[in-house]
């Protein structure tokens, strides 16, 4: 199919990994440990510092995170610059829902929606839950030899295998092409 | 100011490189999942190993700030299952979601949305859920440091590990690329 030459767009992982690697020891020297789960706090707690200042300031959860103004919503902001910047520039165009999803469940949106909406509250429930998320935790956490990270790193990977399997069902031929 | 403009860089970068590896992308990211396209867990595993041996030359230097967080048996345990649920299902992570949403994926506004409901859920419960959850297993900030006594040998014996964990990804995975 013609997706061999657009998948060459995509990074070979080895150097992508050094790049990452760069990038990852560059903010450890710079600010301290990556995080992009408490972004999403902090942008919560600009939101309601403005509708509900009352609230914000009676809440552990926003007590203990920085509000906008911060490094941790700064990156995250620059997460969403950085992935528009990328895909502006790269020869694959972007899917609302993806083939695989549609192949599964058709190309109903609001299902893909529906789904993905569930599925960003399940991530931003338990990294709140353990205090990190895939870099803030697993990411961070393993670069600092840290337990904990290596231990959600492996139940992680683990549920998402089992989950993608009951989601998409045994993978078929169609799958792999 | 300077926090904010090193944030917003180092998140730049970031975005950009997870874009270019393919993470951005739920369909491959559901593909890494099945075990049909190996390249983002390796990728993953690889930059944490080579991350590790690069803070080991930081804290030689004196250079950064590190912060390890505690290991709550429950809480930590709990919380990876019910992220891995929610990764397996739409494909995204709370970083990929931002960098995904400025990539223009519609659904990874929606999963963005969803993000901010359950952090501001998990924030209204974090008063009951902490000392319910985290603190009567929280066995402390646990590093592998503890048990090889130096931290020489554990970033050793991270790289021997991950790079175990990267052969077999390599070896049991399809390796069938795909666009998702």
């Amino acid at each position: 199919m013609q997706q061999s030459s657009e998948h060459s767009a995509y990074w070979k992982w080895i150097p992508a990994s050094f790049a990452l690697a760069g990038i990852i020891v560059f903010i450890f020297a710079t600010f301290g440990p990556p995080a992009s789960s408490s972004g999403f706090v902090s942008t919560l707690k600009g939101f309601f510092q403005v509708v509900a200042p009352g609230y914000a300031a009676s809440k552990t959860h926003y007590q203990i995170i920085p509000g906008p103004g911060s490094w941790l919503f700064a990156f995250v902001v620059g997460m969403a610059i950085g992935g528009f910047v990328a895909g502006r520039t790269f020869p694959v165009p972007t899917r609302d829902v993806p083939r695989i999803w549609e192949q599964r469940f058709g190309s109903s949106r609001r299902r893909r929606y529906a789904a993905t909406f569930a599925g960003g509250f399940l991530i931003l429930f338990g990294a709140r839950l353990a205090g990190g998320c895939t870099l803030g935790l697993f990411i961070s956490g393993s670069t600092q030899l840290a337990i904990s990270g290596l231990y959600f790193g492996v139940l992680i990977f683990a549920f998402a295998m089992i989950t993608a399997r009951l989601v998409y069902g045994p993978v078929r031929k169609e799958t792999i092409e | 100011m300077t926090k904010i403009l090193l944030g917003l860089f180092s998140g730049i970068a970031f975005g950009f490189v997870i874009q270019r590896i393919g993470a951005t992308n739920a369909g491959k990211m559901a593909r890494a999942h099945l075990m049909i396209e190996p390249d983002i867990p390796r990728f993953m595993l690889a930059a944490v190993a080579l991350s590790a041996a690069g803070l080991l030359g930081l804290t030689a230097a004196g250079v950064g700030k590190t912060m390890v967080l505690p290991t709550s048996i429950v809480a930590t345990g709990l919380a990876a299952v019910i992220f891995g649920i929610g990764w397996g299902l739409a494909g995204y992570c709370p970083g990929t979601t931002w960098a995904a949403a400025g990539e223009g994926r519609m659904d990874a506004v929606f999963a963005l949305l969803g993000g901010f409901a359950g952090a501001a859920v998990f924030a209204q419960l974090h008063e009951i859920l902490i000392p319910l959850l985290y603190d009567p297993t929280n066995m402390g900030q646990l590093t592998l440091a503890d048990w090889t006594k130096s931290q020489g040998a554990a970033v050793a014996t991270l790289a021997v590990v991950f790079s175990v964990c990267i052969y077999f990804i390599g070896k049991l995975w399809h390796r069938q690329p795909g666009n998702g």
